[in-house]
């Protein structure tokens, strides 16, 4: 039982006291001190004590926290978050269909939302209390006591802070003075110095620079751009045991992981109920004919060649001719007039595409025969060469759809055929796309849609305007 | 107060205080202790140099641990294919273990939170090594999922955060997701739970602290704790709080775990019994392993006034109530199955019993239902080795439930040409035992360097009692002795 | 060393006495009444057979008073085997409605002899003729669903159940004599055993008596469903009889603000434990969504009754359950007495749930009235059951040896 005197100091200047504390040895006796500093009007008051001591908080005019408020507040928060993100997560931004169940807010929602609710309030009430008590808090007055150790294992103690608006420091220590106390300090200001050690502050900053660095790496790995391989910390299943269309193998004799297709076979999905889908005419009429025009045709089919086993399956083998045919015009034959294709965009694009893959090049891009080739071949001044035939000319434009598609299959003159280039369907899409071109160059404003004419009106006035 | 109670003669700290006259309540720690002596006690768990004992069990499971992690790292790069799992077992040991080990980890939080709720005092000696339990258990739970996924490196996945790789959500109508979120809030809350219970503790440690070093350690974890009066209110009732809040998550978690199996239409999977037969089962389970752990750790840190024969006695009882309920459970099974006349149940449980995993089934029954029935005897529940041993078969027996369910119905379901015979193989045991590597060696860490018992909540026990009695005294109009108090 | 206590104020209030045969005549035409209104509205729906209605209304208002007895045994037996002190006080009510519980088994008769006359298949279809039973499930479990067998059982439910609460009853009261401590410890030896029966019992009575009036259909937590529903229930009629009581101007200072806070807890306890035995048994039968379980559900979600049942998860769950979560509330009596009256009536509403939607037809009006009027006298018979039963009867154990515990206990927390 001393009264404890400040020895050291801080900077020049005595150190601070907050107020003064008394030790107790047991809960009775602290409450009965308590009790009596309370009655005495002293309200900036406060105990420590090893355990909660019940009736503490009337002794000492402790008000009920609001704590349980804050956490039903968080709790009613997750329940809403977790009901909402059930609902929009697979309800509205990604629907599964999960046995026919309905979509959104079900009984299934109720365990993830319950969950929810728990993880909010478990969480909140923890924060909340850390938070209400002003924790953490690792410098305290009350420390620079060394008796104090024992407030968390059997001392009681009592303390009364200077900041009272009625503390008087002598008549404080005349009243806790009073009580069955079994030491009686003055808490005076922690003399230590603020700042942390050195040793410390390197070490937390090595920790923080060294957590720094994985996210750098990541941050450089997501904005830059590398040309090595990717680095793999996980395979996924990037690498797999399996060969790659142009990859080589010791497998099969011709070493080409790619194998062609089995001879006599036709491939799932590849054979169009028609005959006349792969030949462009119709097979069973053409038989009926008795002129030599149909066996002519036939006679020109009879010498498939090798490359030419198209892809569009063994049965239908269709060889390019590479004796030029006669005019086809003054075949008489079963043409097919219709295209077997629906025509719409899709198959439009198609055939714009494949007809400027393969055809431009000598036809040009509007199918005026003057195509990039014909182009050079006319600036080299080559006497032999055979300028590819336009298709506005009216003997190619009359052909039914049935023989541009026989000639782009098989060819015509100096032209190759293109089966083995581009499947049937593909080549009817070309068709399509010829047959478009031929048409426009022959349109007039009729052929325009009654509501597409603003549009294209649009284009032909002069742009300044336009831009107006 | 006169207490009721008798020492044993062999150790003089075993006292017998499991019995009370109605109206005298005996002591719940022996040994007329004071607050100091009970600081003393705990605290010298952590300040005496560990025995031996410790050093030759840290070594033997953390060297198991090692080898269960160098077996996840081998599962990871070599895929799951090296479980036994295989059609029509797809859901195998991985499983059973998960379930096994969430099961034990019930016991912790219930304790603190149940037995808080309905005013079981008994409960301070015990909750804060049941708590540790809870969450030592639960990760090894969440590992056998963790690493079942396949492409464990992914099993971030299963959370949903808006994704640029995915561009979708987690499917939240699956319970496999419900069992994330229940598990993940039960792991967090229950860890919330455990450490703030320890703050005021570890303050009496940084308090006790000889170096500078330690006393920094332990002031950090701590938070600067004074034990001031106004920190205490909102503490009591932010844990009060806590516990009302973790009481319904505890039967939420094995619920929904249950729910797994449940939800489905395989037959002895779908019955609706499963969500509070599961929550019996992991009580029963998680109090089993409670007494395996601490009637050593009573002895080896010389426990036995605190952690006494009746908390010993009181936990046994709760097993074999437990253990009951889980029969009552087995029983309302298989009559349903029959009452029910659906051949499909009616076969899975007939098959259980009597089909080629009949030795499974019968150490199920003779572990769960029969063994705990040794509890009605008085002389089981406060022997210490006999309860270690029984609590010992009923988590085999808790394991083998596990087993039951899940493999026997999916090695014969509704489709007889692909029914099967699983056989695990030797990574499935191996990584089962190496999982309790991980459980002991972080057990034996707690031990070591966090209070093992709740000190604050012994000593405020300590001290409501002393004031019950007291007032119960005043009652009656004096005359009442006391034992320790000191006025 | 015994407490100083007003012998008056353990007494039943004089007066009470006299209610009685009121009551009982109250009770008995309100079920005629109620009954008549039944089988009126029943008869005049045109649906179903009005003997339908009479009986499945009756079993529900049954269920309704017998649940109150069925909590208050589970109580007194789980005080015991738990050494519970602060309940000592207010354990002796308990035990009255405990004691209820051979008059209850009297009630059930009229549903025995049912099964043995031409309308014996009105509430439990397994009992119709083999020949005009359908469902092959239902004709497969005649084995087990027999009038003869369901007699036996049925008895057999009822005398473990009476014997252990007139057991119980009669140590408690010899208590009060002799104040012996070897009565405490004899109680709390066998309430371990004892509860067990107590659970086999329960389990297979409610599947009995309940389940099988949809023969076909099953669910194996059924019986615990019904369990929650009663303890609930029983907390509540505690929390009604302990405050009509103390108005009255007795259990001064026996029963405190505690007792009630304690109560109030494991009101809201069991208001949270019923919702979520019934939301397991939902959501697997739903997620499963097997026809033969379904239909129980569907029955109950279809002819009227939908707004019925979705109405329960308001009345039986979220509003008490928000009603009862503050300390506040717990502790206030005005506010406690309010919810323990709601929870009587959602039980109520709980049993009907159970029950009546199996009468084919759906909800009509005219018969629900009946039957309310029903579970009205049903209330009355039980509150003139309780006065016979505790003439003469100490309303609080005044020699239990735990008594002063009782007394002065607090609910620091919470």
């Amino acid at each position: 039982m001393s009264d404890h005197k400040p020895k050291k100091t801080i900077g020049n200047r005595p150190p601070r006291a907050f107020g003064w504390m008394a030790e107790y040895s047991n809960e009775h006796k602290l409450l009965e001190a308590a009790r009596k500093v309370r009655d005495s009007g002293y309200t900036d008051t406060d105990a420590f004590t090893p355990f909660p001591v019940h009736g503490i908080d009337e002794a000492l005019g402790i008000k009920p926290t609001k704590l349980p408020f804050i956490v039903l507040c968080c709790g009613l928060t997750g329940l809403s978050l977790a009901l909402l993100m059930q609902w929009w997560m697979n309800g509205v931004d990604y629907m599964y269909i999960i046995s026919g169940k309905p979509m959104g807010i079900t009984p299934a929602s109720i365990p993830v939302a319950f969950e929810m609710t728990i993880l909010f309030s478990a969480f909140s009430t923890f924060l909340g209390m850390i938070a209400l008590n002003q924790l953490p808090k690792f410098s305290n007055p009350v420390f620079t006591n060394p008796r104090f150790d024992r407030a968390t294992d059997d001392k009681f103690f009592l303390y009364v802070s200077a900041k009272d608006k009625y503390y008087n420091r002598d008549s404080v220590r005349e009243l806790l003075g009073g009580t069955q106390h079994d030491s009686l300090d003055e808490v005076i200001e922690d003399s230590t110095p603020d700042a942390l050690p050195r040793p410390i502050w390197l070490t937390a900053l090595l920790v923080v620079l060294a957590g720094l660095i994985p996210a750098m790496i990541i941050l450089n790995m997501r904005n830059g751009f590398s040309t090595a391989p990717r680095f793999h910390v996980f395979f996924d299943m990037d690498f797999q045991p399996k060969k790659k269309a142009q990859q080589t193998t010791t497998i099969f004799a011709d070493g080409r992981t790619m194998r062609p297709q089995v001879e006599g076979t036709v491939a799932r999905g590849q054979l169009d109920e028609q005959d006349s889908f792969y030949l462009g005419y119709d097979p069973n009429k053409l038989s009926a004919l008795e002129n030599t025009d149909g066996v002519r045709l036939v006679a020109t089919q009879a010498d498939p060649k090798p490359q030419d086993t198209a892809k569009d399956g063994g049965t239908k083998v269709i060889p390019a001719a590479n004796t030029p045919a006669a005019p086809a015009a003054a075949l008489n034959l079963p043409w097919l007039t219709t295209l077997p294709i629906e025509a719409n965009d899709e198959n439009m694009k198609l055939g714009e595409t494949k007809f400027q893959t393969y055809c431009s090049a000598c036809h040009g891009y509007s199918g005026y025969g003057d195509g990039l080739v014909h182009k050079r071949a006319e600036a080299l001044g080559q006497g032999f060469w055979i300028p590819p035939t336009s298709m506005h000319i009216d003997r190619v434009a009359s052909q039914p759809v049935g023989q541009i598609f026989h000639t782009i299959t098989k060819g015509q003159g100096k032209m190759p055929g293109y089966a083995a280039s581009m499947n049937a369907k593909e080549r009817w899409a070309v068709v399509l796309y010829v047959k478009a071109l031929q048409r426009s160059r022959n349109a007039s404003d009729k052929d325009i849609p009654e509501d597409k004419k603003p549009s294209i009106e649009d284009l032909t006035q002069p742009k300044t305007e336009a831009k107006k | 107060m006169a207490t009721i109670a008798s020492a044993s003669a062999l150790n003089p700290r075993e006292i017998d205080n499991t019995d009370d006259i109605p109206g005298r309540r005996a002591q719940l720690i022996t040994g007329n202790q004071t607050y100091s002596s009970v600081t003393e006690m705990v605290c010298r768990v952590a300040e005496d140099p560990q025995p031996m004992l410790w050093y030759v069990l840290f070594g033997f499971s953390s060297i198991t641990a090692v080898m269960f992690l160098s077996l996840i790292g081998y599962l990871i790069l070599t895929g799951v294919g090296i479980w036994g799992n295989m059609n029509p077992v797809f859901w195998a040991w991985p499983i059973v273990n998960f379930v096994f080990w969430v099961g034990i980890g019930h016991a912790g939080t219930l304790i603190s939170a149940i037995l808080f709720l309905f005013r079981q005092n008994w409960r301070t000696s015990i909750n804060r090594a049941a708590e540790a339990m809870t969450i030592f258990a639960v990760i090894c739970a969440a590992i056998y999922p963790g690493i079942h996924v396949g492409r464990a490196w992914l099993a971030f996945w299963l959370i949903p955060y808006p994704s640029l790789n995915l561009w979708m959500w987690p499917q939240f109508r699956s319970p496999l997701l419900w069992d994330v979120f229940a598990v993940g809030t039960y792991a967090s809350t229950s860890l919330v739970f455990w450490y703030m219970g320890m703050i005021p503790d570890l303050a009496t440690y940084r308090d006790r602290s000889k170096t500078p070093v330690k006393r920094m350690i332990y002031g950090l974890l701590c938070l600067g704790w004074t034990g001031s009066s106004r920190h205490w209110l909102r503490y009591e009732k932010a844990y009060t709080l806590l516990a009302a809040l973790a009481a319904p998550l505890v039967l939420s978690v094995h619920t929904v775990v249950s729910f797994d199996f449940a939800v489905s239409q395989v037959a002895g999977w779908h019955t609706t019994i499963f969500p509070p037969y599961f929550v019996a089962g992991a009580i029963f389970s998680g109090f089993a392993m409670v007494v395996t752990l601490l009637v050593p750790v009573r002895k080896i840190y010389k426990l036995e006034n605190l952690i006494t024969l009746r908390h010993l006695d009181n936990m046994n009882k709760i097993i074999l109530a437990t253990g009951s309920l889980v029969g009552l459970a087995y029983g309302t099974e298989f009559f349903i199955a029959w009452y029910s006349k659906n051949p499909y149940e009616g076969f899975t449980f007939m098959n259980r019993a009597f089909g080629p995993y009949w030795w499974a089934y019968w150490i199920m029954v003779s572990c769960n239902v029969i063994s705990p029935q040794l509890f009605w005897f008085k002389k089981f529940r406060t022997t210490p080795w006999i309860m270690v041993i029984i609590s010992i078969f009923v988590n085999i027996g808790m394991w083998f439930e596990r087993f039951v369910i899940t493999v026997t119905s999916l090695s014969r379901d509704y489709l007889p040409s692909s029914w099967g015979y699983f056989r695990p193989t030797i990574f499935d045991g191996l990584m089962f035992f190496g999982s309790f590597g991980v459980f002991m060696s972080l057990f034996l860490l707690f031990c070591r360097y966090l209070p093992t018992i709740a000190m604050s909540e012994v000593k405020g026990v300590m001290s409501s009692s002393e004031h019950a009695e007291h007032l119960q005294a005043e009652l009656l109009g004096g005359g009442h002795s006391h034992g320790h108090g000191h006025h | 060393m015994s407490l100083k206590y007003d012998k008056e104020t353990i007494e039943l209030p004089s007066n009470w006495k006299q209610y009685a045969p009121l009551l009982i005549c109250a009770g008995l035409i309100c079920l005629v009444v109620g009954a008549g209104l039944s089988f009126m509205g029943g008869r005049s729906d045109g649906g179903a057979s009005p003997m339908k209605y009479l009986v499945h209304s009756y079993l529900a208002n049954f269920m309704f008073l017998f649940t109150f007895s069925l909590g208050a045994l589970f109580f007194v037996l789980i005080q015991f085997l738990t050494r519970a002190g602060w309940s000592s006080s207010i354990r002796r009510i308990a035990e009255i409605i405990m004691a209820i519980l051979p008059w209850s088994a009297v009630l059930f008769l009229p549903l025995v002899v049912l099964l043995y006359t031409p309308e014996g298949s009105a509430l439990y279809e397994w009992n119709a003729p083999a020949e005009e039973i359908h469902n092959s499930i239902i004709r497969d479990k005649t084995g087990y669903l027999e009038k003869g067998f369901f007699t036996v059982r049925t008895f057999l439910y009822f005398g473990l159940l009476t014997g252990m609460a007139l057991w119980y009853f009669s140590k408690s009261r010899q208590q009060d004599e002799t104040g012996d401590v070897e009565l405490s410890l004899a109680r709390q030896k066998w309430a371990g055993p004892l509860i067990m029966i107590f659970s086999l019992t329960v389990t297979f009575a409610i599947f009995d008596w309940v389940m099988s009036i949809d023969a076909d259909w099953y669910s194996t937590i059924f019986a615990v469903y019904v369990f929650a529903a009663s303890m609930m229930a029983f907390f509540a009629m505690m929390v009604v009889i302990n405050m009509t009581l103390q108005k009255a101007g007795k259990l001064k200072d026996l029963v405190t603000v505690e007792h009630y806070h304690d109560m109030g807890k494991f009101m809201f306890g069991f208001v949270m434990f019923w919702s979520y035995i019934a939301f397991s048994q939902l959501v697997l039968i739903w997620y499963a969504n097997i026809p033969e379980e379904t239909n129980w559900f569907r029955m109950r979600l279809e002819g009227g009754w939908a707004y019925y049942s979705y109405s329960l998860i308001f009345l039986h769950f979220a509003i008490p359950f928000l009603g009862l979560m503050s300390r506040h509330v717990r502790r206030n009596r005005t506010a406690l007495y309010f919810w323990a009256c709601w929870l009587l009536v959602v039980h109520w509403m709980d049993m009907t749930f159970l029950i009546m939607p199996n009468v084919p037809g759906g909800f009509s009006v005219i018969p629900m009235l009946g039957h309310l009027l029903g579970g009205a006298g049903m209330l009355f018979v039980f509150a003139a059951l309780f006065i016979v039963r505790s003439s003469g009867v100490p309303l609080v154990a005044m020699r239990d040896p735990r008594l002063p515990e009782a007394l002065t206990y607090t609910n620091p927390l919470l």
